[in-house]
């Protein structure tokens, strides 16, 4: 199994290292929405002193940390495993004594974060220096009890999408489902504010949904601004939704397969 | 007379073409909606914890995201699909016969794709437009609704001439396929007044890829902050700056050899 997974991953670095020059444009693509989040948000708060207890200080280090952990949660299955389904590329891979999904899709995105946080390492080392953040308030305990959890909603993250990305087994084509799904996943997750400024409905929602630990939670968590019962709210959570997503994810890949008919064949 | 026939067959064979997957258009247009909703949604965020951003009311958000939608349609109804085409056809030669054409080049490059269903997008910019104009009240007059207009229209020439000089560099570079990504990148910028932005930031949004000067100048214009001058240097610089592009192009045709050749 450990030359499988090494093969695997010296076969997708190396895709993955070919498209090196497209993988900055991403990055550059992405970057640029929290940085601009950053830029309203603290110009509001340096203008009225602070909005709803944030100060500037807390936005810069809020969006700051928020490039880091959604780079760590997010994933690409989206792009890397939708168009297998509808091409049929997925034949030559099911005939294999390995999981398409878990093993080889799983390395691609890691592969593909590898070498996005070799161009982010740099990128955010500027923008460090050009914002001047005030990371006081970090403490090693928070950075420990974020890792696990940011794993956790990585790999969470990745059977959510994988699950969405495997209706394609029904529809064919299934972007615009995902992209349905990427809004709401923004909406609930913190990206575009901290939660706590969000409409109180809204906010309400969030705790149920696994949404907030992919961004909100994991940044709250570093910056130290969660109380105890919510770091362990946050903790049940994600255990509760981790179960859910491999079950959720299981029954809709085993029963995708059986349908899965190939165009072409 | 010629070009305009020449538009509206490019435009028909486009409708044709996206009628050809009309379940596909029909879903776009909702998910566009969703993101217009998702759009007037962060506003209400942001304007539900203050009354002003760097000045700017609640109403002039709404206009200034109309702007916005309207260079947003540029870049997603004509540069993408167009872009794509260009540079296939770089890359496997087809350039060739757009060349052989007896039209200008840089017309059939750069229109001959449209994605139709966006002109919904269009109406939606304009009604977003006029709704935040009459929420911005009686401090407009006709004189700044007018330059709001010209310099909207400035604006889009501008981004417009950025995007030829971008493509036209594929000519030198045959493998560019990046070329209109940062101009993407930077357009959510876009979306809030530039003068909110760090210096840095503002720099680049204004003089290097100047998505601001299509969206927060006519902005400016419309709350009367701009005078009569700095509303003739912008002019002044959309025409330079589309003579400068048709120039690149011209030189870049002159460099273009074929794939095969």
């Amino acid at each position: 199994m450990f030359q499988i997974i090494k093969r695997l991953w010296q076969v997708n670095w190396a895709e993955q290292w070919q498209y090196r020059a497209n993988l900055l444009m991403y990055l550059l693509y992405w970057l640029v929405s929290p940085v601009i989040y950053l830029a309203v948000w603290t110009s509001i708060a340096n203008q009225k002193g602070s909005v709803n207890g944030f100060t500037a200080n807390d936005f810069t280090t809020y969006y700051m940390m928020l490039l880091i952990c959604d780079q760590v949660t997010s994933n690409i299955v989206i792009h890397s495993f939708g168009y297998k389904i509808q091409d049929g590329t997925l034949s030559g891979e099911l005939v294999r004594p390995i999981h398409p999904m878990l093993t080889n899709a799983l390395i691609n995105n890691i592969a593909f974060k590898t070498l996005t946080f070799m161009g982010l390492t740099p990128i955010w080392i500027i923008l460090y220096f050009l914002f001047k953040p005030d990371f006081s308030s970090v403490t090693v305990t928070g950075i420990l009890l974020a890792i696990p959890v940011m794993l956790v909603a990585f790999v969470l993250g990745f059977l959510l999408s994988a699950a969405v990305t495997s209706l394609a087994f029904w529809t064919t084509r299934v972007y615009s489902i995902h992209e349905f799904y990427y809004a709401v996943l923004l909406l609930f997750s913190g990206q575009f504010v901290p939660l706590t400024l969000m409409p109180k409905l809204i906010q309400d929602i969030a705790q149920y949904l696994p949404f907030q630990l992919f961004m909100y939670y994991p940044i709250q968590l570093i910056l130290g601004k969660l109380s105890t019962q919510q770091i362990i709210q946050g903790y049940a959570s994600a255990g509760i939704w981790f179960v859910i997503a491999i079950t959720l994810f299981n029954w809709v890949w085993r029963n995708g397969v059986k349908r899965y008919s190939a165009v072409g064949a | 007379m010629h070009t305009l026939k020449l538009l509206s067959s490019f435009l028909k064979v486009n409708i044709q073409m996206s009628l050809a997957y009309r379940a596909d258009t029909v879903v776009n247009i909702l998910l566009n909606l969703m993101w217009l909703g998702w759009e007037l949604l962060s506003l209400n965020i942001i304007f539900s914890n203050t009354t002003t951003i760097g000045g700017w009311g609640f109403g002039e958000l709404i206009a200034l995201l109309g702007v916005f939608r309207l260079a947003n349609t540029l870049m997603i109804a004509i540069i993408w699909p167009n872009t794509e085409k260009f540079n296939q056809s770089i890359r496997d030669g087809s350039m060739d016969y757009t060349i052989l054409q007896p039209v200008n080049s840089l017309f059939l490059v750069t229109f001959s794709r449209i994605t139709v269903w966006r002109i919904w997008d269009l109406i939606l910019a304009i009604i977003l437009i006029v709704i935040g104009i009459n929420m911005t009240g009686d401090i407009t007059t006709p004189f700044n609704i007018l330059t709001f207009i010209l310099l909207a229209i400035t604006g889009m020439v501008i981004i417009y001439s950025l995007w030829i000089v971008l493509i036209a560099m594929t000519f030198w570079f045959t493998k560019f396929d990046n070329n209109v990504t940062i101009l993407q990148a930077l357009m959510d910028s876009g979306r809030y007044p530039a003068t909110v932005y760090p210096a840095w930031l503002r720099v680049i949004v204004t003089f290097i890829i100047p998505i601001a000067v299509a969206t927060t100048v006519p902005l400016q214009a419309l709350r009367g902050e701009l005078k009569p001058p700095q509303i003739a240097l912008f002019m002044l610089v959309s025409i330079v700056s589309f003579f400068v592009a048709s120039k690149v192009w011209k030189l870049g045709l002159k460099q273009y050899s074929g794939a095969s050749s």
